[in-house]
């Protein structure tokens, strides 16, 4: 009887690869997973994590990413501080165990295994038994590039495993930093950009070679300071090279790329789907819609939601940013009753509240749920190509006739689009460029890296509402421009060495 | 007639005699006599192995009930595998008999040892048939299962129970139960090999018997609530929001609602049994038994109703060689569910506003709804309401049980083979409903009665447990040695599988899904010698080799040894004659056992290769096509047992003739391999963290156990039962010595109040050291910089104290004067720290304002003055609090009736109060809190109950 003991799963939901992956339909299914990872907290349910340490909507990439982008900079509050993490990134005193710092790594990590698993799956795979494999090898190796650049943005290195390294809890991953993090994702984009489909030519939700080019364009903007090298020039040829596409064009209505149905929008190259039936989550959509609804405003119908009574409110020194003509339709900010400035982080009736994005659809039809989002959340926007482009040659560019006339061009584009008053070329400027992205893309998850571009995050030349830990502002440290590694991260791993000031 | 006291069984072949004569007689086989003896004469009756009694002869008919004299130390204590003696066992043994079973409105079968035997807690919620967590030792575990090993006849189940069910011992009748033997030791429990480090509770059932009897028991109950979490009344309340929170005050009502009044109510529960023994065709002693028990919650809606049935046949054959043990229970429980988290909820809701709102278009009951009839946004909802307008029912049928055949080897009879076959299955099934109209079904956009939005849900459930083993005993005396050598195999396979459907109202277009586990199999080889040499030395040794399917090839077979010397000093020369020292035994045991239960009723095992499909609320969306993902699982193929080493010293005492007796054990367990879901580098596996055996637990305490008559004479008697527990745990290692936050608590989402950090006790509590002004009030969000960095941050917490009892204390007392019977039990907990959670969740000021709508909060809040809370001021100490606290479990007063109507019948009626009173400093409702975890949340309170029962027995 002792042959009893090899038991095998006998649940629908689990099995073996190799019992699993004898269907075509099976990869796709696993790549869909390599997705959910960065929309959602596990394959459970919206309260269920399959990383630990951190609460599981917390813990989702996209909300994690915008708690770290924005609310560790001047963009919003988060109204209820206990919440485990959340004090130490708005108030800029986290530490290696801040459950954000740790969720986040431990999430980009996981994506990268997830990837690499697809790999070893895929491999030898060929396309007459699965028609879609090289795209599908493609998109695993855009989204492990993608999750390393949010390692070398946020945190300067990344634990470095790819498709050869073991799957094993004692293995340890050597310790990769900026440099070498940016040239693998520079060599993979350029290896797997042929299998990907071209722009906007993939299902969507689907990475193709827009994306993938936005993610080096993001990278080349970047690379000041990440590897104290410009690289405008390569960052104006590849906004070059995604315009040329032709696939994307603004959304006649600015609005409607934050709907519960902007997956109709030509605008958006890259975002990460929400569904209120089939994929719920309390992930970045769920937070910033619900958090929305003020408490004293009940904007619960135009929200679509039922909100959180007030969670989110934007700190002064953002919404003066928006709060002004030069915003036009962008300017979704409600500041009646309200003072601006957030004087106390509890008190949800100072600060201004938001109504950027909303459940509905864009004729106003409710979704299916008045909790879970239906709005997909946009990482990369093709307004943001115009305003990178514009950027880069504000910094320099030069390459292929790149022009200030040309940037102004773009930014009037983005402007009418949005019913705002025109510029003339006399107006670009550094500063008004990094005002005009806020006025374009705040809320987006764009903040703090832009900030820091700037040399606006750390250091006291721009304050805000409880920057330092401070009701008006002070100074941080410029320590703190890349987040700590996680103290749970370096128990596991003493390969990983800990940023400089933590 | 003669008869057996404690039966009322008439005694056949008792001995009859005038006093100083030759003159004497036997009973027959209905135990009558007759002898010829006069007035004034002195009848000596006697029969062996009961207490010999002396009668004046006044009367025609002299009745008697002879009292059984077995020794204590006589009594048959049942061990894995067989069973021995008090006056032989060798490992920490303790046995509970049903004399002394707790009494009073006991539901589930582990309260009728509560605080009856030392380093055994019993730990149980008010609600009704709910389970316990019941330590042995306080375990031996981090993250595995921490719960004992309970063995029902031989039949070990798990605690994992069916969907629909209160607890795995919910449907079992307490009254069918004749002993519990608890085997707290490791070379008592290795017979039990990979699931015996958390000690073992064997439940011995009821056998039939060969007279008739027939036993009536009935118990009533008056379950109140006997305190309420002080909240603001609702006049203090209206003063609060005037001045705190003016804004708001347009939304106080004029109504003045207690709203723990309105979701608690009053209620009677009922228990009957009846039981009746015989023998059948006059050749099988069976036992026949119908229970019903019906517990209306004092939570408004919760109700337990069980009704029990059992048959146990007993026959012997081929002249006793072959006795048959057969066994079949069936029970039947019907749930009905009310959400605890309502119990919070009343906490909170505005005690201005009524209970019911005739104009209210939710039902009739108030609740918040703007000038449309619209439910308002970020409204909290009527408490009384989510109890009334959800139904949520679970019944579960259960069948147990097992047969056993004991056989004699008729060409060798020092040899026996018992076989047993066990069977456990439960059905459980139920209904999730929620009202239409009610304010859940309201949805912004589509108005009342949304069918999206209401839970409309069924769900089964299947749990199926079957067991084979097979062993000899060989048994043998050669001069001053004896000898018994066991040994055999055991085969056991657990199968589960849940079905649930999505909300039944919503169109779905995925099917609903069904769980199922992976089987879990058991199989094992066991052995046993136990020598005794010239009655004096007693050694026991003991090996088990465990395999389980947890596992993989590599790790999957475990080793568990465990030898035990017991040395009967009373027997020694120099005692054995003494008058004083009845008793005296020294123990000395070592062993090791096992834990495997990791991640029960998982559909993965760790070691293998698995991916996960997601459910159909977690799918990614590529187009417009929700697409089912698939993700690997975490994987640890170098999964293995945890593994408990042993020690434990005893002396078991008795004093005149056992008048005054009890036992002392002194014990060290430490665990290694620990079962522990810990971190793992990034990246390495798919998950940051995972099952891994990692880490080393140690406990060690002492035990006493004192019982004594105090008063012993005719009339009178009075009989004292103490026991004492002192323990103490703490973390040897954990994975790279890093800490691990653990025990989530409520208020913010994520959020630990507990850590595991090597050197300290499991479930230390991980606090902000608060800081006081001049006054001695708490400076709200000032907390001491421990590490003096000049900021305060996570690594300024330290550990205040933690959840276990530094000591537990249990004393019993009973009288018995003439045919009255007055008992009672009294617990005692020192040293444990409980974190309320209830205060440091709600108890500050600006929770009064909940999202806009006036809320209650506890009045706890006017010790603090805390105005606004954050993740650093909910974890400060000032939430911790010496949770140390004196209960009185029982009380109780019986009268019996004897020879009711001149027949042998005997009615008992009694009355008692149960949870009596709690005496403790802490400023919660209840410092007991039924996780063990020490953090109390809103608990379902303990009922206090008045009882009033009956027993007829003929």
């Amino acid at each position: 009887c002792t042959d009893d003991l090899d038991t095998t799963p006998t649940d629908d939901d689990t099995t073996s690869a190799e019992q699993f992956l004898d269907s075509p339909e099976a990869y796709k299914q696993l790549l869909a997973g390599i997705y959910a990872n960065f929309a959602l907290p596990g394959q459970t349910n919206a309260v269920t994590s399959s990383i630990t340490g951190i609460d599981a909507g917390s813990g989702v990439f996209t909300r994690a990413l915008w708690y770290m982008q924005e609310l560790s900079a001047d963009a919003a509050i988060w109204s209820y501080e206990n919440d485990p993490g959340v004090a130490g990134i708005q108030r800029n005193t986290w530490t290696d165990s801040n459950s954000f710092v740790l969720g986040m790594w431990s999430r980009m990590a996981q994506s990268v295994a997830f990837a690499n698993d697809f790999l070893r799956q895929t491999e030898g795979v060929t396309s007459s038994e699965v028609p879609e494999i090289a795209s599908f090898r493609a998109e695993a190796r855009f989204l492990r590039s993608l999750a390393y650049y949010y390692f070398i943005d946020l945190y300067g290195k990344a634990p470095f495993v790819d498709e050869n390294s073991a799957v094993d809890p004692t293995f340890q991953p050597p310790q990769a930093e900026r440099q070498q993090l940016f040239d693998f994702i520079e060599s993979e984009v350029q290896a797997f950009m042929g299998d990907l489909p071209d722009a906007g030519q993939n299902e969507y939700g689907r990475a193709d070679k827009g994306a993938a080019m936005m993610l080096l364009a993001k990278l080349y903007l970047n690379a000041e300071v990440y590897l104290g090298t410009p690289r405008y020039d390569d960052c104006v040829s590849i906004c070059n090279d995604i315009i040329a596409t032709g696939a994307y064009s603004l959304n006649p209505v600015y609005a409607h790329n934050f709907t519960g149905d902007n997956y109709l929008s030509q605008e958006l190259i890259f975002t990460f789907i929400s569904d209120a039936t089939s994929s719920q989550s309390y992930g970045g959509m769920t937070i910033i819609l619900n958090g929305e609804v003020g408490n004293l405003e009940n904007n619960s119908a135009a929200i679509g939601v039922g909100g959180f009574g007030g969670a989110l409110r934007m700190k002064a020194q953002h919404s003066a940013i928006i709060n002004t003509a030069a915003s036009g339709d962008r300017n979704t900010i409600i500041s009646a009753n309200r003072p601006a400035n957030v004087t106390d982080i509890a008190d949800r009736t100072t600060g201004y509240v938001v109504e950027k994005f909303t459940n509905n659809t864009s004729t106003g039809e409710p979704s299916a749920s008045n909790l879970f989002a239906d709005t997909d959340f946009p990482l990369f926007r093709y307004a943001d190509v115009y305003l990178m482009y514009a950027e880069a040659v504000e910094r320099g560019a030069t390459i292929g006739g790149a022009s200030k006339t040309q940037a102004a061009d773009y930014i009037n584009e983005l402007r009418v689009r949005a019913n705002a008053p025109q510029i003339t070329i006399n107006d670009l400027s550094l500063d008004f460029i990094l005002d005009e992205r806020v006025r374009e893309l705040f809320w987006e998850g764009h903040r703090r890296q832009d900030l820091i571009r700037f040399d606006k995050y750390t250091g006291g030349t721009f304050n805000w509402d409880w920057k330092g830990n401070s009701r008006t502002g002070t100074a941080i440290s410029n320590n703190l421009r890349v987040y700590p590694i996680p103290a749970q991260s370096i128990g596991t791993n003493p390969n990983l060495k800990q940023n400089q000031g933590y | 007639t003669v008869t057996e006291k404690a039966t009322g069984t008439p005694l056949p072949g008792a001995s009859v005699v005038v006093k100083g004569t030759t003159n004497g007689t036997q009973t027959d086989f209905d135990g009558n006599y007759i002898i010829n003896a006069n007035t004034g004469d002195i009848l000596v009756f006697s029969y062996v192995g009961f207490k010999t009694i002396e009668l004046s002869v006044n009367t025609n008919v002299i009745n008697v009930s002879l009292e059984d004299d077995l020794n204590k130390l006589d009594e048959v204590v049942v061990i894995g595998y067989g069973s021995t003696t008090v006056r032989d066992a060798t490992g920490s043994v303790t046995a509970v008999t049903s004399e002394d079973f707790n009494q009073g409105n006991m539901v589930t079968a582990e309260n009728l040892l509560n605080g009856r035997t030392a380093g055994v807690t019993v730990n149980t919620s008010g609600a009704p048939g709910s389970g316990s967590t019941i330590r042995i030792r306080g375990g031996a575990s981090l993250s595995a299962n921490n719960s004992p090993l309970i063995v029902i006849d031989g039949l070990p189940i798990t605690n994992d129970t069916a969907g629909g069910s209160r607890s795995i011992l919910a449907s079992i009748n307490p009254n069918d139960i004749e002993s519990f033997s608890i085997l707290k030791d490791a070379s008592a429990s290795a017979i039990y090999g990979s699931r015996a480090s958390n000690g073992v509770i064997i439940i011995t059932t009821k056998k039939g018997k060969s007279s008739l009897r027939v036993n009536y028991d009935v118990t009533t109950g008056y379950n109140t609530v006997a305190d309420r979490i002080d909240v603001f009344s609702a006049d203090e309340f209206r003063n609060q929001i005037n001045q705190r929170q003016p804004l708001i005050a347009n939304e106080l009502g004029s109504a003045n609602t207690d709203w723990q009044d309105e979701i608690f109510e009053t209620q009677f529960s009922v228990n009957h049994s009846i039981s009746a023994s015989g023998s059948l065709f006059g050749a099988i002693p069976a036992r026949l038994s119908v229970g019903y028990n019906r517990q209306p919650g004092t939570l408004k809606t919760s109700n337990f109703e069980r009704a029990t049935y059992s048959l146990a046949l007993n026959p012997s054959l081929f002249d006793e060689h072959l006795r048959i043990n057969l066994n079949a229970n069936y029970s039947r429980e019907d749930n009905r569910f009310a959400g605890a988290g309502n119990i919070g909820a009343a906490l909170r809701f505005d005690p201005t506003q009524p209970v019911l709102d005739p104009s209210n278009p939710f039902g009739g009951f108030f609740q918040y709804i703007d000038g449309n009839g619209n439910r308002r946004a970020n409204a909290p909802t009527n408490p009384v309401a989510n109890l009334l307008q959800v139904r949520n029912f679970g019944n579960v049928d259960r069948f147990y049980g097992r047969a056993e055949f004991d056989y004699k080897l008729h060409f060798f009879p020092d040899m026996r083979a018992v076989v047993q076959l066990g069977y456990d299955k439960s059905n459980g099934e139920g209904t999730n409903i929620t009202d239409p109209i009610s304010i859940n079904g309201f949805n912004a956009n589509t108005g009342i009665g949304d069918p999206q939005q209401n839970n409309n849900s069924a769900f089964e459930s299947i749990r199926e447990n079957t067991q084979l083993n097979a062993y000899l005993v060989y048994n043998k005396e050669v001069g001053n040695l004896g000898l018994e050598i066991t040994g055999g195999y055991d085969y056991q396979k657990f199968v589960r599988s849940d079905f649930g459907t999505n909300n039944l109202n919503a169109f779905n277009p995925t099917e609903p899904d069904n769980a199922e586990a992976i089987d879990v199999v058991l199989a094992s080889f066991f052995g046993r010698a136990n020598f005794d040499i010239a009655n004096k030395y007693l050694l026991t040794l003991t090996y088990r080799r465990d395999g389980s399917s947890r596992f993989t090839d590599d790790f999957r077979w475990g080793n568990f040894p465990a030898a035990a010397f017991a040395w009967k000093i009373n027997e020694e020369g120099f005692l054995k004659d003494s008058q004083t020292v009845s008793n005296l035994k020294l123990r000395l045991g070592w062993g090791i056992t096992g834990q495997q239960d990791i991640n029960a009723g998982s559909l993965v095992n760790a070691f293998q290769s698995t991916l996960g499909l997601s459910s159909n609320v977690a799918q990614y969306v590529f187009g417009v096509t929700p697409i089912v993902t698939a993700l690997p699982n975490y994987r640890n193929p170098l999964l293995k047992w945890e593994e408990t080493t042993q020690y434990n010293a005893g002396i078991d005492f008795g004093l005149f003739d056992q008048r005054l007796s009890g036992s002392i054990d002194v014990f060290r367990k430490e665990s290694k391999d620990l079962l522990v879901n810990s971190p793992v580098a990034d990246g390495a596996n798919f998950s940051n963290s995972g099952a891994q055996n990692i880490g080393k637990l140690s406990s060690e305490g002492i035990e006493l156990t004192v019982e004594g008559d105090v008063v012993r004479n005719d009339n009178f008697n009075w009989n004292l039962s103490f026991n004492t527990t002192f323990l103490n745990r703490e973390i040897d290692q954990l994975p790279l010595g890093a800490d691990i936050n653990v025990g989530g608590r409520a208020g913010g989402t994520g959020g630990t109040i507990q850590v595991w950090r090597e050197g300290e006790n499991p479930s230390s509590f991980f606090v902000y050291k608060q800081l006081y002004d001049t006054a001695g009030e708490p400076i709200e969000g000032a907390f001491q910089d421990l590490d003096g960095n000049g900021i305060i941050n996570a690594s300024d917490r330290y550990i205040k104290g933690n959840a276990d009892a530094f000591a537990t204390m249990g004393l019993r007392s009973t009288n018995t004067y003439k045919n009255f019977d007055f008992s009672f039990t009294l617990r005692a907990s020192l040293g444990n720290e409980v974190y309320n959670n209830v205060s440091s969740a709600n108890a500050y000021y600006s929770l009064l304002n909940g999202n806009g709508f006036p809320s209650n909060v506890p009045t706890t809040v006017t010790t603090t003055n805390f105005i606004n809370q954050n993740s650093q001021i909910i974890n400060s100490d000032i939430y911790v609090e010496d949770g140390s606290f004196l209960k009185m479990d029982n009380i109780n007063l019986g009268y019996t009736f004897n020879e009711l109507a001149n027949t042998e019948a005997s009615l008992r009626v009694w009355t008692g109060v149960q949870n009596v009173f709690i005496i403790s400093d802490y400023s919660g409702l209840d410092p007991e809190i039924p996780s063990g975890n020490g953090i109390d949340g809103a608990i379902y309170p303990r009922p206090r109950t008045f009882l009033l029962g009956a027993n007829l027995s003929f």
